[in-house]
């Protein structure tokens, strides 16, 4: 279905996130247009540090890469999470596949104005690793996770999908 | 802009390539109705929806018999569980159980349509003892419907097929592969028929019983000739706002925990439908629940 190669950032999101909005995702299942905080986090990635321009992985797209080789990634929501983390961990380790020496991953948060560095390390590549590996097992599963608590799934574009009758 | 998900054009329209340019750019799909007021065609945008993996499950399922007959069931008993209810729930009391019971033993979706037909006969028959005379629909006609009554069931069923379609595309479900219709025969979406089967009570029936009793409807609402009748300008033009403004009504939704409104029950309809097809979970197709 996928391979390690098509791995991108959003699946690693989900993963950490809710299995079940990774497995429906990777079946095609896309209502994020409709979601308005899908809408909203658009509008952050359109209005803020529009001087730097994305960098293009193919499967990830990542914010912007500064001059030290450090990955920025800008949030809408206000807190870190883990996702978050292991979103920006992936894409370093995509870089450094490519044989870029990059540092680490910075998470701005323009809401509370947060910002968070989390270099990269040999741990933090196996971990990486083990993410991909993850995404291609809930990929090749052929039942459905199951829902997460119906509090777990507040702001989720996908809960109209999993919580109607 | 971007919240305009459809437009449904009621009068004649010219429309051109800038516009189409426009309204694709914002995914806003166009239905014309036509003179008559039943539906004539749409200009949908692009399907960037849509699921393979969907489409197929969707296909294997409405080939499975069993599995569409029992969809078809559900509709079928859910379509007159909502007109029973919009309706007199005593007086078609016995036509629903009647329809229940050659719904439990029915061997193909035909067999079933027959049923509904019946049931919908009754149904007409009780509906035409609560309105006045001139509105009474005397049994069913369309294309061009008979009478006064008949001319606004069928423009208020053409709007609501307009708005299932616009909901449906926002699935990954292809409209043409249908379970209680039959699929890609006719020239028209058959999903979007199986999924307006249940709402158009909840539109047509109810507003019109709404607006009588508020006496809101005019016989100069009407053209009416010997054999054919219409909606007049204003006549359109009023139960096009009254069914827009229905369509925006929100009620509580029970699972979701927020208000819903009646425009969104289309959409998660098909949603529970599309998950019938990926997951198997059991499809309850909309009933009236207030």
């Amino acid at each position: 279905m996928i391979t390690a190669q098509d791995v991108g950032g959003v699946h690693i999101k989900y993963l950490y996130h809710c299995r079940r909005q990774l497995w429906l995702y990777l079946r095609g299942i896309r209502p994020e247009s409709l979601n308005a905080s899908v809408q909203l986090g658009e509008a952050v990635h359109d209005t803020s540090y529009n001087r730097n321009s994305p960098v293009d992985l193919g499967a990830a797209r990542l914010d912007f890469l500064d001059g030290r080789h450090w990955v920025h990634e800008v949030k809408s929501s206000a807190r870190p999470t883990e996702a978050d983390e292991a979103q920006g961990r992936h894409y370093c380790h995509r870089l450094r596949n490519l044989g870029i020496d990059v540092k680490g991953a910075v998470l701005h948060y323009p809401k509370t104005r947060r910002i968070f560095r989390y270099p990269y390390t040999p741990e933090g590549a196996e971990l990486a690793e083990a993410d991909i590996a993850e995404v291609l097992t809930v990929a090749s599963s052929s039942a459905s996770p199951d829902r997460l608590s119906n509090s777990r799934c507040r702001g989720c574009s996908f809960t109209d999908y999993c919580w109607t009758e | 802009m971007t919240d305009v998900r459809d437009i449904i054009a009621c009068a004649e329209t010219d429309i051109n390539t800038a516009v189409i340019a426009l309204l694709n750019r914002h995914r806003i799909n166009v239905h014309f109705l036509s003179y008559y007021g039943d539906y004539a065609g749409s200009l949908l945008t692009s399907a960037t929806s849509t699921s393979g993996e969907t489409v197929l499950a969707q296909a294997q399922l409405a080939k499975n018999t069993a599995a569409s007959l029992e969809i078809a069931h559900s509709i079928v008993d859910s379509c007159a569980f909502n007109v029973r209810r919009v309706i007199d729930r005593k007086l078609l009391t016995r036509p629903y159980s009647v329809l229940q019971n050659t719904l439990r033993t029915a061997e193909s979706a035909a067999h079933m349509m027959g049923a509904e037909g019946t049931f919908r006969r009754s149904a007409w028959e009780v509906l035409d003892t609560k309105l006045p005379d001139w509105l009474q629909l005397g049994g069913r006609s369309r294309r061009p419907p008979k009478n006064a009554g008949n001319a606004f069931i069928s423009y208020v069923n053409g709007i609501t097929y307009a708005r299932v379609l616009t909901a449906l595309r926002l699935t990954p479900l292809h409209t043409g592969i249908a379970f209680l219709h039959s699929s890609i025969e006719r020239q028209r979406h058959s999903l979007v028929l199986d999924i307006s089967e249940m709402f158009k009570p909840l539109f047509a029936e109810r507003l019109l019983l709404r607006m009588v009793s508020r006496n809101q409807l005019k016989e100069h609402h009407f053209d009416r000739d010997a054999n054919q009748a219409m909606l007049s300008d204003p006549g359109r033009k009023l139960v096009v706002q009254a069914t827009r403004d229905e369509f925006a009504f929100t009620i509580a939704h029970r699972s979701l925990g927020r208000p819903v409104a009646y425009d969104e029950l289309l959409y998660l309809d098909a949603l529970a439908l599309t998950r019938r097809c990926l997951e198997g979970t059991p499809y309850k197709p909309f009933r009236i629940w207030w």
